[in-house]
């Protein structure tokens, strides 16, 4: 009993982290991890094309999705346009987000412009590039003819290929200005005497650019490369507004093809399933992440 | 963490507790889906509400209008968490009643609303001899020319099969160039299945042998897919029939950038100036077959009621008062679609011009029903009632998009769905 | 930074950037123009097309709010991101606060969480959410996608709000602490002012993703006067029609504030980033 009050103390220091994290955990847990639940039941469950749970059924879903060559090439799909989005839009936000930083006149301009698709609705400027490309009255075939650079109107959506080659574009055209503000913003903490130093040095800018500019800019690329992997990889309004995954369900990624098989071709539980294999992709991404940065963090230390 | 998980438990028991609350009250209550079928479905509706509770104070209607695109994700969650609708319009039944969720016609359906269906539609909605679902309205799909654009590239009258189809696409390609697009095309997920339609069934072929059975790969099937190859490949059609649904080629056509395409009867926007003339989808069997759509009310059961009779009755009435001539015919004439029922069909007939089009002033045409109407007979349905249809739906749609696209030839594409489909 | 490099690299990279800039605005531009185009000059191919209007039919921009509940669509947007937004920063603070200041036994399971819940997006989710809001009476309702686009964003909260907490030394807590505050005072008199850009650059993230979130809202609001104008849009993209005009004349009016939003707090965004960014 006499030590009675220190440990309530004590108890209270521990349980005081909970209390803390408690608003946020019944928010995340009731919307989030009872959803996640119900997917993967689903997707070890048989539903009747209206919508009837007719119960359990094992791993045919599974089998089913598995046997089926669009999945494969949905897969590879994934797969490609998370690497060209992420990729591209990476490459080319550093490089603007490198010339942002010097000054230049219109400078305030050119970052006000930059704003621009990250602050659109993704479902508003899928509507658009739609428009835009569509080759019997689209935009771009006007524009060019009337800038004589074609002479007839060019098909820019003949065939899949084209059709993703299009979506990839206007994927890493929304991503870039995430990836440059977060560059821009990265650059603003480095410290200018390390640049004199390499200046002294008599480094090149390619030399400064590789040698300091980048490390130093790694923590926030880190940080852009994987929320916009996970966006991408989950984004769902370019595809499904621009080709809905057709023509002959060829420019499909995991989660529009989805998306068709659980509303267009009622097959819920299949459905289901594809959502799990996503997440278990995802989440082997996010432990081999885990992994590489507690062992930087232990390395710190 | 214990602290965290009791926090979590009773958390999860006052949401459950909220969620128990509600219902109650003497009114019976009638949840209703409607499709939209234009800008002022809405409106109308909401009319109706307000006119039926006033008649019928014991019921209290809520219509919700949903969408095409939507309409069958919002029906399937539904119904997967339990809370399907008591009345829903929509195109097609038979996985429903697979599941056994729908009421049969005959216990809600009053004997005066039963005479005026037309016969042929009342049992397109019935599988096995019972009726699960009332025809809600018809159309019926032609093709349409722009005579103007044909008459300037040489062609003096709508063609009538498809070898004239194609000779008038090159004269109109000759013509025009890039400026006008001579064939409008949609095979994409939101209605391939017309088109496979249009084409199957006007080269001899179609879903359905002579004994009712599946018979997807039949000859003219071959020929009608690979017919639409060669549309494409001879750059007569919209540059992406894959991905562009029939409404963006409506407007076009309304527009004049497009010179032919087949489509509903009400597609021509209002406004259009263009100079048209809609006649029969040509055909290599002598006789144009027409398609017909004709979309269905439904009624689910929902056991979680306690006075089923009031319930029914609710529904009964329901009907009594949608299919009421005059309301009907005004509800046909402001979408412009045609009646399912006799009276409203004779109705029409001479007195389209007593109601307005839908969110306009302008008055309906009685010649348009009169002419329409006439040609219901000669359409052709889908297969709705058999419960593969969903899947031949959308097998058809894959199959056109992989011929098309040169994977695969049409008769192999053919022979992989019937087998799939078959057995 | 002042680098010395040759003509041509420097003409090179504004090149670059003029180009990527063109490629931006154009969509932009051409929202603009065919807005205000008839609809025979929507659809006009070869010659008789038009880059700009030949007569410019402002109506349009008057049309839409008397064709469909625009009005109501933008509101509903508001009032759904600007809930979602403060649901999320209420319970991220918080959370962000314990993770950057305390010790304790599944921090790390608890991070790991958070990013998992990232993984599945909403879209993956829809029946599950679906059948979730079914039960708690929430679908058709606003308070339900507030409450889950508050959800979906919160890893994304706590994440920005704890880097910038842990880039925040924590003496001056520490001696507010002293001076007899307790732990809720210190946050609120000593922290949050300090970490405001951070908070800034949170607060709009959640409001911009809550804004433009379309899936969630298309799958539960069935009531047209509920829904937020990502789904509102649609109505000029319906069954018998595409009204491209008003499409995109609604949607330059549901842009501008976003945009507007966005240019006034670019400062901050820089700066809350790299706070938020250095330790991710």
């Amino acid at each position: 009993m006499k030590e009675n009050k220190p440990r309530t103390k004590l108890n209270m220091r521990k349980v005081e982290p909970y209390i803390w994290l408690l608003p946020s955990i019944i928010l995340m847990s009731v919307m989030i991890l009872v959803p996640i639940f119900s997917v993967f039941q689903t997707s070890f469950s048989e539903i009747s094309k209206s919508g009837v749970n007719k119960g359990f059924n094992g791993v045919s879903n599974y089998v089913w999705i598995f046997q089926n060559p669009t999945f494969w090439n949905t897969l590879g799909n994934t797969v490609i346009w998370t690497i060209v989005v992420v990729g591209l839009s990476t490459v080319l936000g550093i490089i603007l987000g490198l010339v942002l930083n010097e000054k230049f006149h219109g400078r305030k301009i050119v970052r006000a412009i930059v704003v621009f698709p990250w602050a659109t609705a993704l479902i508003i400027q899928s509507v658009i590039w739609k428009y835009i490309i569509n080759a019997d009255y689209g935009a771009l075939n006007v524009l060019l003819t009337k800038l004589g650079l074609i002479d007839s109107y060019v098909n820019w959506t003949a065939t899949p290929g084209q059709f993703f080659a299009w979506e990839c574009f206007v994927g890493i055209l929304v991503t870039i200005p995430f990836v440059t503000f977060c560059v821009l913003s990265g650059l603003q903490s480095i410290d200018t005497s390390l640049y004199e130093a390499a200046a002294v040095d008599g480094a090149t800018f390619w030399s400064r650019l590789f040698k300091v500019t980048l490390p130093l800019l790694m923590p926030s690329l880190t940080v852009s490369t994987v929320l916009n992997i996970i966006y991408v990889f989950n984004s769902f309004p370019i595809i499904w507004t621009i080709s809905k995954g057709d023509p002959a369900d060829q420019t499909h990624t995991l989660v529009t093809y989805l998306y068709k098989l659980s509303f267009t071709n009622q097959k819920v539980g299949e459905a289901a399933a594809v959502s799990v294999v996503g997440f278990v992709i995802l989440a082997v991404c996010a432990s081999v992440y885990m992994m590489i940065t507690l062992r930087a963090e232990k390395e710190e230390e | 963490m214990k602290k965290v998980l009791a926090a979590l438990l009773a958390m999860v028991m006052v949401l459950s507790l909220a969620a128990c609350g509600g219902g109650g009250g003497g009114k019976t209550t009638l949840n209703v889906i409607i499709s939209q079928y234009g800008n002022y479905t809405q409106e109308w509706w909401t009319q109706f509400e307000k006119d039926f509770e006033e008649a019928n104070k014991n019921v209290d209607l809520n219509i919700e209008i949903v969408s095409w695109n939507d309409i069958y994700s919002v029906v399937s969650t539904r119904i997967q968490s339990k809370q399907q609708p008591d009345i829903l319009n929509i195109s097609g039944f038979a996985d429903y009643v697979n599941d056994d969720l729908l009421m049969k016609a005959e216990d809600y359906t009053s004997d005066a609303v039963k005479a005026k269906i037309i016969p042929s539609f009342w049992e397109s909605n019935a599988i096995d001899g019972t009726v699960w679902a009332l025809p809600i309205l018809a159309s019926c799909r032609s093709l349409f020319c722009n005579m103007d654009l044909l008459n300037e590239a040489g062609v003096s009258a709508p063609p009538a099969t498809w070898d004239e189809v194609l000779t008038a696409c090159q004269a109109v390609k000759d013509k025009f160039g890039d400026s006008i697009v001579p064939w409008g095309l949609d095979i994409s997920t939101d209605e391939g299945q017309a088109a496979f339609s249009y084409y199957s069934w006007n080269f001899g072929g179609g879903y359905l042998d002579a004994s009712g059975n599946w018979a997807l790969n039949s000859d003219a099937n071959v020929k009608a897919v690979e017919y639409i190859k060669t549309l494409i490949d001879s750059g007569y059609c919209n540059s992406a029939p894959y991905t562009d649904t029939r409404y963006p080629l409506q407007d076009a056509f309304s527009a004049g950038t497009l010179a032919m395409m087949i489509g509903p009867m009400n597609m021509v926007s209002a406004d259009s100036t263009v100079n048209y003339q809609s006649v029969g989808i040509p055909t290599n069997t002598g006789t144009s077959t027409g398609l017909g759509v004709c979309d269905q009310l439904m009624v689910f059961k929902n056991d979680a009621v306690k006075d089923q009779d009031a319930r029914t009755k609710a529904i009964s009435a329901f009907f009594d008062f949608f299919y009421d001539c005059e309301r009907y015919s005004d509800y046909m004439v402001y979408e412009g679609f045609l009646p399912a029922t006799s009276d409203s069909s004779d109705y029409l007939a001479s007195n389209a011009e007593k109601h307005k089009v839908g969110g306009s002033d302008a008055t309906g045409n009685s010649e348009y029903f009169k002419t329409f109407c006439a040609q219901l007979p000669n359409c052709q349905f889908y297969p709705m009632s058999k419960s593969e249809w969903m899947d031949v739906r959308n097998g058809v749609i894959e199959v056109e998009q992989q011929v098309c696209q040169g994977s695969i030839s049409a008769k192999d594409a053919l022979d992989n769905l019937q087998k799939t489909i078959a057995g | 930074m002042k680098t010395k490099k040759s003509p041509w690299a420097r003409m090179a990279l504004y090149l670059f950037v003029f180009v990527i800039c063109i490629i931006i605005l154009y969509p932009y531009f051409v929202m603009l123009t065919t807005a205000a185009k008839s609809n025979e000059e929507m659809y006009a191919t070869g010659e008789a097309a038009v880059l700009l209007p030949s007569v410019w039919q402002w109506s349009n921009f008057i049309d839409i709010w008397r064709e469909a509940a625009v009005f109501k669509y933008l509101l509903n947007s508001i009032i759904v991101a600007g809930g979602a937004t403060c649901l999320a920063i209420l319970c991220g603070i918080p959370a962000a606060y314990a993770l950057s200041r305390m010790r304790f036994k599944g921090k790390g399971v608890f991070m790991g969480a958070v990013i998992m819940s990232q993984m599945f997006s909403p879209v993956v989710l829809l029946v599950g959410i679906y059948r979730l809001m079914t039960a708690m009476h929430l679908t058709n309702s606003l308070i339900g996608l507030i409450l889950l686009n508050a959800a979906f964003n919160q890893a994304f909260a706590i994440w920005l709000l704890r880097g910038t907490f842990t880039s925040i030394s924590s003496e001056m807590e520490q001696a507010a602490k002293i001076d007899g505050c307790g732990t809720v005072q210190a946050l609120m008199r000593v922290l949050l002012p300090v970490s405001a850009p951070g908070i800034v650059t949170t607060l709009i993230f959640v409001f911009i993703n809550s804004w433009n979130e379309y899936t969630i809202a298309l799958t539960l609001i069935s009531s047209d006067l509920l829904k937020p104008i990502t789904v509102g849009i649609n109505v000029f993209y319906g069954f018998n029609f595409i009204k491209w005009q008003y499409l995109f004349a609604t949607s330059i009016f549901a842009t501008i504030p976003v945009v507007i939003l966005f240019l006034c707090i670019e400062k901050h965004l820089v700066a809350g980033l790299t706070s938020g960014g250095v330790k991710g």
